[in-house]
């Protein structure tokens, strides 16, 4: 396997609020290698996003007592704002939920990318950088680029902002994309022109990229490899087809079998009983017990955090559960890969 | 059948609604004139049976939550009518709702700002009865009969909605929607905020509360595939109008509608296995502007079968197909099509495909 472009090493992150300290990431770890898409999996408050904006220095009232973010060489953790800002934008680059709050309304979208463009190209004419911003939006495929480079974000529909902040994201030939919920807040029709757009700066970068998301839709159709977060830790990570045809952790099982599903008739659905936990004080040992249909009530479950174990052979499939091994023998088929296996 | 008031009326309809329309004045200038109209509902006939739940699916913008807002009256039509269990209630005032509003209640998509933060869960199931003066001796037990029923506990009631979560507050929406023992119940978006794990358990609520009380439902809800989960039949809306009702299966698999189509085909693959292997349509644009909308047929701007009659005329919601006379298309060109089973080599031509 070639060297990993970004390595996240034992990263934990924690919130001090007035209710107490939240521990929204613990001991994360995983690689991401050069021209993947990783995804990262997760609900809200699993710390899917958390552990990316940390990283990025984008979470400005996180602690970080642990952990690095091996970087081309460098930690990002150590790193000055001054440093910090020169990687942002440059080498990694990042696309956003809401293309309505993270657009500024008073500068014309053509002005915003050409900013991203010049501050990391000093030097560079004020011509060239209008020319490379039409070239950047259509690349995206926002059409009349010519002329919509001097509209406002306000004259722009969801979708033709999102086109335009992945436009801005690409603008330096970032080697590492970080797209978070880059489709939540859009709708179908627009999402798949985006997941269409995001192929196109895929193909235009070779960058890697880091899809956050709780949209398994997304990953069955992006990703290469996935990582499972719950409660702040990585619970699972496998490549995709492993993760969806094959899964050895009961959270990613039970996520899987909880969706609805569209070309198939189910008289009820499946879901996880029981609310996620709470993050200032998690349940001990085993964050997903209280939850768990696999645990069957054993001690060891309630007493022992459980490590990220390998699975099988190979090095590629890990899982954080006891019991995993269990899942296999059951040959637990999740979601809708079990209704084609049917 | 025939009612006493001698309008037609089938015994098993509990709701129809006729040429509904809502417009928005938009407000300009210093003396707000206005300066013209968003058609937010703009002519919308449906039917709602007893017991069934009729799903309602658009995208953002295309008028279904003013239609159900519009349908029970939290904002008045400017045209149209709404009968309701027999009875016209499209003029009635807010005394003569009372009694109606006990029938039809609704749930709010947002269950953070829908509950008063500063009411006990106990108190804001209670209000509906106590603001229709049924709060009586009993009603401790009635609150508390609720918040079983709808998987609380009683204890909970003393609580305020900041210490639950999001499926947890939804459930709080539920049982006082149910205090009045309504017959049905407008549901906007119900799940839309909730994780995915906690979808399903609210899912499945509903449909016991269906199965236990004989409640009729209207889903509003973009999610394709939950709308397909509750739904016995599917309406699609596209800015402001119906372009297609029928049942769940003839909406998910053989719908003719080419908006319907896109829109089905537009949802992610469920798993990588499925990679390759199917073909997408990908609509070019946006949806137009309600306040601007195109003459004809209103999906034609986006459309790959447009042709000249779609400016022109604007085509009726009606069954264009003999064989299955409950599917209503609005479209000139309506044709049967796959879009869930579409394989890669079996896209039509002159649509704008890609292999997902």
């Amino acid at each position: 396997m070639p060297d990993p472009i970004l390595s996240i090493r034992d990263l934990t992150v924690e919130f001090e609020t007035e209710d107490g300290v939240v521990q929204a990431v613990t001991d994360v770890t995983y690689d991401l290698q050069p021209g993947e898409v990783l995804g990262v999996v997760g609900e809200s408050g699993s710390g899917k996003s958390v552990s990316m904006l940390s990283v990025l220095g984008l979470s400005p009232s996180a602690r970080i007592p642990k952990g690095e973010a091996i970087f081309k060489g460098e930690d990002l953790l150590k790193l000055s704002q001054k440093r910090l800002r020169e990687i942002r934008g440059g080498p990694m680059a990042m696309i956003f939920q809401d293309p309505m709050t993270s657009l500024n309304p008073v500068l014309t979208v053509g002005d915003q990318i050409a900013e991203a463009v010049l501050t990391h190209n000093l030097g560079t004419s004020d011509d060239d950088a209008r020319k490379r911003t039409v070239e950047l939006l259509e690349v995206v495929g926002v059409p009349y680029a010519e002329r919509r480079v001097d509209q406002h974000p306000h004259e722009f529909s969801g979708g033709m902002r999102q086109r335009a902040m992945i436009a801005m994201a690409i603008a330096n030939n970032p080697s590492v994309l970080v797209a978070d919920e880059p489709t939540t807040a859009l709708d179908v029709t627009i999402q798949a022109q985006i997941v269409e757009v995001l192929k196109a700066a895929r193909e235009e970068t070779h960058a890697a990229i880091v899809l956050i998301t709780h949209d398994l839709g997304l990953i069955a159709e992006l990703a290469d490899r996935v990582v499972v977060m719950y409660a702040g830790r990585v619970v699972e990570l496998s490549d995709v087809y492993t993760i969806f045809n094959a899964p050895r952790h009961p959270y990613t099982v039970g996520l899987m079998n909880s969706l609805a599903r569209l070309d198939a008739e189910q008289e009820w659905l499946e879901p996880i009983p029981g609310q996620p936990p709470s993050m200032i004080a998690p349940p001990p040992g085993c964050a997903f017990h209280p939850r768990c249909s696999f645990s069957h009530g054993r001690l060891v479950c309630r007493t022992d955090i459980p490590g990220l174990r390998q699975i099988g052979e190979g090095a590629a499939h890990h899982s954080r559960c006891h019991f995993a091994e269990e899942l296999e023998e059951a040959h637990v088929v999740a979601g809708a890969a079990a209704e084609e296996a049917r | 059948m025939t009612e006493g008031n001698g309008m037609p009326h089938e015994s098993d309809e509990l709701l129809r609604v006729e040429g509904l329309v809502k417009h928005f004045p938009i407000k300009a200038g210093v003396f707000k004139s206005t300066v013209g109209q968003v058609r937010a509902v703009d002519g919308v006939d449906l039917t709602v049976k007893k017991g069934e739940t009729l799903g309602v699916v658009g995208e953002s913008g295309c008028g279904k939550t003013t239609l159900g807002r519009t349908i029970i009256k939290l904002i008045d039509p400017t045209a149209g009518s709404i009968i309701f269990d027999g009875r016209d209630i499209t003029a009635l005032g807010r005394r003569e709702m009372r009694p109606v509003r006990r029938e039809i209640q609704i749930v709010f998509q947002d269950p953070y700002a829908s509950l008063n933060p500063r009411m006990t869960v106990s108190e804001i199931v209670a209000e509906p009865l106590r603001i229709h003066g049924i709060y009586k001796a009993d009603g401790k037990k009635r609150i508390a009969e609720l918040l079983r029923t709808v998987g609380l506990s009683p204890e909970h009631g003393n609580r305020f909605p900041h210490e639950f979560s999001g499926g947890q507050r939804q459930r709080i929406g539920v049982a006082r929607a149910l205090a009045l023992n309504p017959s049905m119940i407008v549901l906007d978006e119900p799940v839309s905020a909730l994780d995915v794990s906690i979808q399903a358990q609210v899912v499945n609520l509903l449909a016991s509360l269906q199965n236990d009380f004989g409640l009729t439902y209207l889903f509003i809800a973009h999610d394709l595939s939950v709308v397909r989960h509750v739904s016995d039949r599917i309406a699609v809306m596209y800015l402001g109008k119906i372009v297609e009702v029928g049942s769940r299966n003839e909406i998910y698999d053989t719908p003719m509608h080419p908006y319907t189509q896109a829109l089905l085909s537009a949802v992610p693959i469920e798993s990588p296995n499925q990679r390759g292997k199917r073909s997408r349509i990908v609509l070019e644009g946006d949806v137009p502007s309600p306040a601007d909308p195109p003459s004809g047929c209103r999906f034609r701007t986006r459309c790959w079968k447009a042709q000249e009659i779609c400016a022109e005329q604007e085509p009726p919601l009606v069954a264009r197909d003999p064989s299955k006379p409950g599917l209503l298309s609005a479209c000139h060109f309506a044709e049967v099509m796959r879009p869930l089973a579409l394989a890669a080599d079996e896209a039509p031509a002159d649509a704008p495909t890609t292999t997902v």
